[in-house]
């Protein structure tokens, strides 16, 4: 059932919501290589640092000698962590754990920077001074394997401290019955009779999968440059300029003690962030270098030292009790998962039990256990959603149950899919049931059970199918603000710009709402203004648009009261003569608000269209309208398991060369409900981008650690294979729309939904009867073979 | 610890650091960047302590004085974007060092620094190159292209015009080296197929997954050029 709330959630006919190749508003600065990025700005007089970084996967510093590193020509300053300056710097980590010195002497990965940063006239200058610091190291134990880490008696690998959290951490906190051991945290959530649940199967089925760890996505290496200036139209001192820090800049002018107004930014560019929001260190000390040595200060990390976790590993167990027909009846999912380095975020570990692909199940025993071992392999900053493996456990639960009874995955899907309201809904989801109809002709979907189908060419035809929700999001509500100016619309935004062109949805929106094309939406950037469509990926681009909405209806509403107004009392001729004032008799006049409407850039009369003036004749005022506020019944908010309503279905076809291991992906298909498609172009390219994370995860990407040294042997661009354009399979994709999210017009989000770990890998699963772990590399599909 | 004595206002001034966003002003702004290269160096700053000087002799007397043991900075002559500059360098500075520190171009973007992704191509003489495993001291003489040349020149315009048509990035950031590669391709076969085009760009990666995007960019482009744009 379609969610209407707000204005206009039925409209009918579009003219611009749902238009392709409209360019984004920032894409010529982009593509003409103009727009700065952090590590791009170069200021006068601009000085470099570096941070010195561990050779070590987990080590200590325990004394530093800079007097040789002092004495270098160009070196302006060095400072380590016993100076109070770096003392004084607080840290508001998201991760499992309490929070830390801003940065302190204690290195728990290798390449990882300590407090002890160099300052001097370049870059090469820095180097030299880094190799002339005369540095005692501490080497301490360290774990890169986490199923060794997990073993009681290895050594325990951090500090105590570390393990004491403090109130108002991210839940889950560590369960007081079962507190940490060793290196081993435990969190557990229980949900209704596992123990019934299970007397309840007739069958039940086992399996391990291993989830992947993968890199961040961000393909420019963070950096910021900061200076400080005199700013006299704000208050006494001295203001804060920092760039490459866009949409953090308040943060980290707030370490300093500068309030917004205090805290400048100019760039809008933020790069690739897809869940990773982490500030990383080189962002956030440049002020205090800029102010201890009065120059500007430029510090940024080499892609090398970016090669941070978007997911961190994770090795699981499942257990699965189901009827004959393949209803599920009790699901014991346990982990032992990479907890990473003190600081990682707890989305990829803990907080990823209330996610899941149980909440879309009818059953409703579940336990999820989870070992958490502290590791040296690295560190993920925020969200482990945009690849949420859990799900691709029920994924790997519906094929295996498949193929243990013979039947379609889809069939037992929809057997084991709650209804639309809540888990004890047994009414079949409407959207769901679109999708897979669609997706059904569009794969000329045709099950065969494991090892089954040979190609004419002679490899092994595999396939495999995957649902998920198109998520409701609205975490925080969005303050926004429109204004009407000499007859143009102007939509004030501090943007970003991370890729999803979420300013531009809005001002689609905005153009719909308004009868003007998207082109008559000025889009004015400017990074004091309140509004950002962010809040998550899509999702919260599409949540914001429903706010936006809002915002333009009354602005809408002002431009009609005004009109009238000005038709009955038209304003005095300006002394230098009116813009656009009405050269003839005023139609509006006698009339009401309620008798106009807007159309094609014009105030009409609804009862006359033909009767009309151009906005900016109707109305010479400036008009302002603002809304505070977020959509409805956002399902993040509300809990999972609450309700279902708009979703997706992706499906995967692979061809295994038998003799040589190699795994060609023969296509991707993906049909989608968004509720309603607002921006076309960039929901496909979202779509195509998830596709390759899931081609990439599964077949070419791999963190590979020495495991003596600790040593991450494939931190590069060149060891760590993205897929290139010569890699990518095609992407089919259908879109739906049964406008039944919960933002604009019905729409949901397509982010953290469709990205997965265990699709390609079933599909091979599919095509040779035998599992490899990813990536399915071909060494690793002959070996599972038996032929390596 | 801080004082306030030391810290001053770098003069940078807001436009400096401003974007703009139509297709016409884009196209200003890189051409002029390119205009704002200086042809003739009148400065040449040291770089160990920051110290100015007039001419280059003096530069390399204070070398000899202050910095025995240091290497001596070296003057290249390029020829960027058409436009014949004279550059103070240290010998092994990339090209793209150069470019971004020297000449104030920031299309030529760095991620792997290793010759791996593409970001930071360039076309010289004629072939693209990657500018972060490229002395710039081996480019004295050879004519070099950035994407701020391509895109300051009209002929390009449908080329930037259907990259932004079509959305062929997201967050961008390897987008100008996409579009130096694809007009590599374009200047030698200006009618391409979809397999060529996608081997011209093999070389480069885009971690937002565009890759479809860019194919049908360069093909709507190669239509419409041939069309006369």
């Amino acid at each position: 059932m379609a969610d209407i709330a707000g204005v206009n959630g039925q409209r009918e006919h579009f003219r611009v919501v749902g238009k392709p190749n409209l360019p984004g508003k920032l894409s010529y600065a982009l593509a003409t290589g103009i727009g700065k990025f952090g590590a791009d700005f170069v200021v006068p007089n601009m000085l470099h640092a570096k941070f010195l970084r561990s050779p070590y996967a987990n080590a200590r510093v325990l004394s530093v000698d800079t007097t040789k590193a002092r004495a270098i020509p160009g070196v302006a300053d060095i400072v380590t962590w016993e100076d109070e300056d770096i003392k004084k710097l607080g840290a508001t980590p998201f991760g499992f754990g309490p929070r830390r010195a801003w940065l302190d002497n204690i290195a728990d990965q290798e390449n990882a920077e300590v407090a002890v940063i160099v300052v001097a006239e370049n870059e090469d200058i820095c180097d030299e001074a880094l190799r002339q610091l005369d540095v005692e190291w501490e080497v301490l134990s360290h774990i890169v394997d986490i199923l060794k880490g997990r073993d009681p008696d290895y050594p325990v690998i951090r500090p105590p401290e570390f393990d004491e959290f403090p109130p108002g951490m991210f839940d889950p906190k560590p369960d007081p019955d079962h507190p940490k051991r060793g290196n081993v945290s435990y969190a557990t959530v229980v949900q209704g009779d596992i123990e019934a649940g299970f007397a309840e199967a007739n069958q039940i089925i086992e399996y391990d999968l291993k989830l992947p760890a993968f890199a961040s996505h961000i393909p420019n290496p963070p950096g910021s440059v900061a200076w400080w200036f005199d700013d006299p139209y704000n208050g006494e001192g001295k203001s804060l300029h920092i760039e490459g820090a866009v949409q953090r800049k308040d943060a980290i002018g707030g370490m300093y003690g500068m309030p917004p107004e205090k805290t400048v930014q100019e760039g809008l560019f933020q790069g690739g962030k897809y869940c990773d929001w982490g500030m990383r260190k080189s962002q956030e000390i440049t002020p205090l270098l800029a102010k201890r040595t009065g120059r500007p200060v430029k510090c940024v990390n080499t892609r090398e030292q970016t090669y941070d976790f978007l997911m961190n590993e994770r090795y699981m167990h499942l257990k699965v009790g189901i009827k004959n027909n393949g209803l599920i009846t009790a699901i014991d999912d346990f982990s032992i998962a990479d907890g990473g380095v003190q600081g990682s975020s707890s989305f990829g570990t803990a907080n990823d039990q209330g996610y899941g692909p149980y909440y879309t199940l009818k059953c409703l025993n579940i336990r999820q256990s989870m070992d958490i071992v502290d590791s040296n392999r690295g560190k993920m900053y925020l969200s482990g959603q945009h690849c949420p493996f859990n799900w691709d456990a029920g994924t790997m639960a519906i094929y295996l149950i498949a193929e243990k009874l013979g039947k379609d995955p889809i069939d037992i899907a929809k057997l084991n899919l709650h209804g639309p309201t809540s888990q004890t809904d047994m009414n079949p989801v409407p959207s769901f049931e679109a999708c897979l109809d669609e997706g059904k002709k569009l794969m000329n979907w045709n099950w065969h059970p494991s090892k089954a189908k040979k190609l004419p060419d002679g490899r092994m035809h595999g396939m495999s199918f995957r649902y998920q929700i198109c998520p409701r999001h609205a975490f925080s509500g969005y303050d926004c603000k429109l204004e009407l100016r000499r007859g143009i619309v102007h939509m004030p935004t501090q943007g970003p710009c991370t890729g999803i062109f979420a300013v531009e949805c809005n001002a689609m929106v905005v153009a719909e709402e308004l009868g003007l094309q998207y082109e008559d939406i000025s889009i004015d950037f400017d990074y004091k203004e309140t509004f950002t469509p962010v809040g998550g990926g899509s999702d919260g681009t599409t949540a914001s648009s429903w706010a936006m909405k809002e915002c333009a209806n009354i602005l809408k509403q002002k431009i009609l009261e005004a009109a009238i107004e000005e038709a009955e009392n038209p304003p005095p001729p300006s002394m230098f003569g009116g813009f656009g004032a009405p050269q003839g008799p005023n139609p509006f006049k006698g009339l009401k608000p309620e008798d106009l409407d807007l159309a094609d850039g014009k105030v009409v009369v609804k009862a006359d269209p033909a009767k009309g003036l151009p906005i900016a004749q109707a109305t010479q005022k400036n008009i302002f309208a603002t809304y505070s506020g977020r959509p409805p019944a956002a399902i993040w908010s509300l809990g999972m398991g609450k309700m279902l309503d708009t979703m997706n279905t992706a499906f995967c076809e692979v061809a295994v060369d038998m003799d040589t291991g190699v795994v060609e992906i023969l296509r991707f298909g993906v049909v989608a409900d968004p509720g309603k498609v607002i921006r076309p172009t960039s929901l496909e390219s979202q779509i195509d981008q998830v596709m390759y994370f899931s081609q990439g995860c599964q077949l070419l990407e791999e963190y590979v650690f020495d495991e003596r040294t600790g040593v991450r042997l494939t931190a590069n661009m060149i060891e760590y294979r993205k897929p290139t354009i010569m890699d990518i399979p095609p992407v089919d994709r259908r879109f739906l729309e049964t406008r039944s999210g919960n933002a604009a017009y019905g729409a949901s989000g397509i982010s953290h939904s469709l990205a997965n770990t265990h699709m390609v890998i079933i599909a091979i699963h599919n095509a040779i009867g035998v599992w490899v772990d990813p990536p399915a590399t071909p060494d690793k599909v002959l070996k599972a073979l038996g032929k390596a | 610890m801080i004082s306030e004595e030391n810290v001053k206002s770098t003069g940078v001034t807001p436009h400096e650091v401003s974007v703009p966003f139509t297709q016409e002003s884009a196209r200003m702004r890189a051409a002029e960047a390119i205009e704002n290269i200086v042809a003739t160096l009148t400065q040449f700053r040291c770089p160990i302590c920051g110290r100015t000087f007039g001419n280059y002799v003096d530069l390399k007397f204070h070398y000899i004085s202050d910095h025995p043991d240091a290497i001596l900075p070296v003057t290249v002559n390029l020829n960027i974007n058409e436009k014949a500059c004279q550059v103070l360098i240290e010998p092994h500075w990339t090209l793209h060092r150069a470019l971004q520190y020297r000449l104030g171009l920031t299309g030529c973007k760095l991620m792997c620094d290793r010759g791996a992704c593409g970001s930071c191509t360039v076309i010289m003489d004629g072939r693209s190159v990657l500018s972060c495993t490229i002395l710039a001291v081996e480019c004295e003489g050879k004519s070099i292209q950035t994407i701020e040349g391509i895109a300051a020149n009209p002929k390009w315009k449908p080329l930037i015009d259907a990259y932004c048509r079509w959305d062929a990035m997201q967050c961008g950031y390897c987008t100008p080296g996409f579009l130096v590669s694809a007009k590599a391709i374009l200047d030698k076969n200006p009618d391409p197929t979809e397999e060529e085009i996608r081997e011209a760009l093999a070389g480069n990666i885009c971690i937002c997954g565009t890759y479809p995007r860019h194919s049908t960019a360069i093909l709507e482009a190669a239509l419409k050029m041939s069309e006369g744009g």
